[in-house]
């Protein structure tokens, strides 16, 4: 075993990139693009578009687990799962729909410490290889686990709890009700994990992530970051899972199996790791690919594309399309 | 009593199988610190080009034509191939696809890191999963197994039933790590192989030609899983799925071998084996869940002996 040839992930931001005149339009166009299709779309369109801001917000918890700390993660799908299921249970006991959201977000976080304590322990690509054989393992436990899940049939979620608020007016508009509730939940995670990865935390995992020796000289508890990080991005990917079952009432075992995982796997590497941006990007690569095959009648699977994507991505751009995207902007070197 | 040798002989039938994909994973571990997500998709791809090779065109059990049968009988001379003949012919097209996979992608992720090359095995375990879906379909199919498997082939051995395939299936494995052995310790490619397993710039600069090593090395690793596909499916069944389940058993015989050694992937592969048939009906682990035992297994010697039973505890320099 030689010296290690580099001393950090070359191909991954060092820096969050501080908030340039580029970014801030790029958000005030979002903000104002997601306030638009309440107006002009089926409540069918609306729906979908709730599950793309859902996948969005399960991605950036793959991309805060491996894009930002390093550890790989193929077993996300689980925690979508963990939320959907926890959120439907929460439902069934009577809590209101905030509460059931908070208590399936921190369920899943816990759940995802657990998993991967015995993993911490060991580098790299054990983690990979544990997450990966929970994500096979969970379907068939689900099944098995047939009074929280409904078992082979799957089970269905108590849509009444999701009714809108009398004074908002939206009694016979439930879609827009909940394309609301998915978008302030998204922003508001965006909004933590910006601020996290902008501050003492955020550096600390990126620094376990270039090099865990140097990072533990400098006083980061290696073991804690990770853990740590593990807990959030659960918690995250939890709330999507819980998100989906508000816009999917209808729950089964064989929604999350492994390729769920590696899907969102693929469209966090594809969008591009280590930044937040990348999320959308990936999401985006993750709807359309589907869709233009779809509509060309190309293949029976999007598989091959999204696996092609994934290694044409990281020979040539491993940064991803948020790498992409950045990479002619002249300002750029200037802000860092 | 019966029973438990029952257990045990059905258990070694699949420890064989995780046995050698685990040796392919642990070839590849060896030679470049990878570990190859896609071993068992490579399997796979191999398997279906088993099926295919021996498979008469024509409709058969599911009432869908096997995908190029038509193709095969037209151009390949004797088609359809008797099952060993079959078995061969896919693994040397197992070895071109492991070499093709080595020369044009695995090549340029020298040096690259950890991060990269799970993205790159795990796209390839998608793509090759994809084109299997994609030309073959997503049914199960039943490949004619090489050694007789009627109802009456076993031996009786202690009241218990020991299967004509089980016992091949082992013949099969052991002669295959003898002939690995052989070409490892005996050839001047094995040479070469182990010189780039121990040091792989030293040997780049005494002349060892690493690049076309490590081709040999991912061709044979392909070749071992079109093998192991092929024997599955003709014990069992095919589908697209089949070898995503075993890739996590081989993983985990591989993890709790010790990822550096080809003793420890054999071993590993019983201990998973058996672990599954064991366990599950002393301790009234419902059968849904069979592959809970093994990731336990695995779990517990990451936690334990993170480097495995026979594996080599690196020292880290910084």
């Amino acid at each position: 075993m030689t010296a290690p040839s580099k001393l950090r992930t070359p191909e991954l931001p060092l820096e969050s990139p501080t908030m340039n005149q580029r970014t801030k339009v790029a958000l005030g166009v979002l903000f104002v693009a997601v306030l638009i299709p309440p107006f002009v779309t089926t409540s069918l369109e609306l729906t979908k578009l709730s599950r793309i801001i859902v996948l969005v917000l399960a991605v950036l918890g793959v991309n805060l687990l491996t894009g930002y700390t390093g550890l790989i993660s193929l077993g996300h799908g689980v925690f979508v799962g963990v939320g959907s299921f926890a959120m439907a249970n929460l439902i069934d006991q009577g809590l209101p729909l905030v509460l059931a959201g908070v208590g399936a977000t921190i369920l899943t976080g816990f759940i995802g410490l657990l998993l991967g304590l015995p993993a911490l322990r060991v580098k790299g690509l054990y983690l990979a290889l544990v997450t990966f054989g929970t994500a096979l393992a969970f379907p068939p436990l689900a099944r098995r686990l047939g009074k929280l899940t409904g078992g082979v049939t799957g089970r269905t979620v108590d849509n009444d709890a999701f009714a809108p608020p009398g004074f908002l007016g939206l009694d016979d508009q439930v879609h827009v009700w909940r394309y609301g509730i998915c978008l302030v939940v998204a922003a508001l995670w965006f909004f933590v994990i910006r601020n996290l990865v902008n501050s003492r935390m955020g550096r600390a995992l990126r620094t376990v992530r270039d090099n865990e020796a140097a990072a533990a000289t400098f006083g980061v508890s290696v073991a804690q970051t990770k853990a740590g990080a593990l807990a959030i991005s659960a918690a995250m990917t939890g709330t999507a899972g819980a998100l989906q079952s508000l816009l999917n009432p209808y729950i089964s075992h064989a929604d999350f199996d492994a390729f769920l995982s590696l899907r969102l796997y693929a469209a966090a590497v594809i969008g591009g790791l280590g930044t937040l941006a990348g999320a959308i990007y990936g999401v985006g690569a993750l709807i359309l690919v589907p869709a233009i095959n779809g509509a060309l009648n190309l293949l029976d699977s999007d598989a091959v594309v999204f696996g092609g994507g994934l290694i044409v991505m990281t020979l040539i751009a491993p940064a991803g399309i948020a790498g992409l995207a950045s990479r002619d902007d002249p300002g750029k070197s200037a802000h860092r | 009593m019966e029973l438990f040798i029952q257990r045990c002989f059905d258990g070694m039938f699949n420890g064989a199988i995780y046995a050698s994909l685990a040796l392919a994973i642990v070839m590849i571990f060896r030679a470049t610190g990878l570990l190859n997500f896609a071993q068992g998709e490579m399997g796979l791809l191999g398997g279906y080009v088993t099926l295919t090779l021996l498979t008469p065109p024509g409709a058969t059990g599911v009432g869908v034509a096997v995908a190029g049968t038509e193709f095969a009988s037209r151009w390949i001379p004797f088609h359809p191939w008797p099952p060993w003949l079959a078995i061969v012919g896919a693994m040397a097209v197992g070895a071109l696809l492991g070499a093709a996979i080595e020369r044009f992608i695995m090549r340029s992720l020298a040096g690259k890191s950890a991060l990269s090359q799970v993205n790159v095995t795990i796209g390839l375990l998608v793509l090759l999963n994809g084109i299997v879906f994609q030309i073959w379909g997503p049914f199960a199919r039943r490949l004619d197994s090489p050694f007789p498997s009627g109802k009456d082939d076993y031996f009786a051995l202690f009241g218990a039933r020991l299967r004509y395939t089980t016992v091949g299936v082992w013949a099969v494995l052991l002669v295959a790590i003898v002939l690995l052995g052989l070409l490892i310790q005996h050839t001047k490619t094995g040479l070469a192989f182990r010189a780039v397993t121990s040091n792989r710039e030293g040997a780049a600069l005494v002349g060892v030609p690493v690049n076309r090593t490590l081709t040999i090395g991912w061709a044979i690793a392909a070749a071992i899983g079109a093998m192991a596909a092929s024997l599955i499916g003709g014990a069992r069944a095919l589908d697209p799925l089949t070898m995503l389940n075993l890739l996590i058993y081989a993983l985990a015989a591989a993890t709790i071998g010790g990822l550096d050694s080809p003793k420890g992937a054999v071993v590993g592969g019983l201990i998973v084996a058996l672990t599954q048939s064991l366990v599950p009906p002393y301790l009234g682990v419902p059968t849904e869940l069979t592959l809970l035992p093994p990731l336990g297994a695995m779990v517990l010697a990451l936690a334990l002996r993170p480097h495995g039973l026979f594996g080599t505890v690196p020292v880290n320099r910084v």
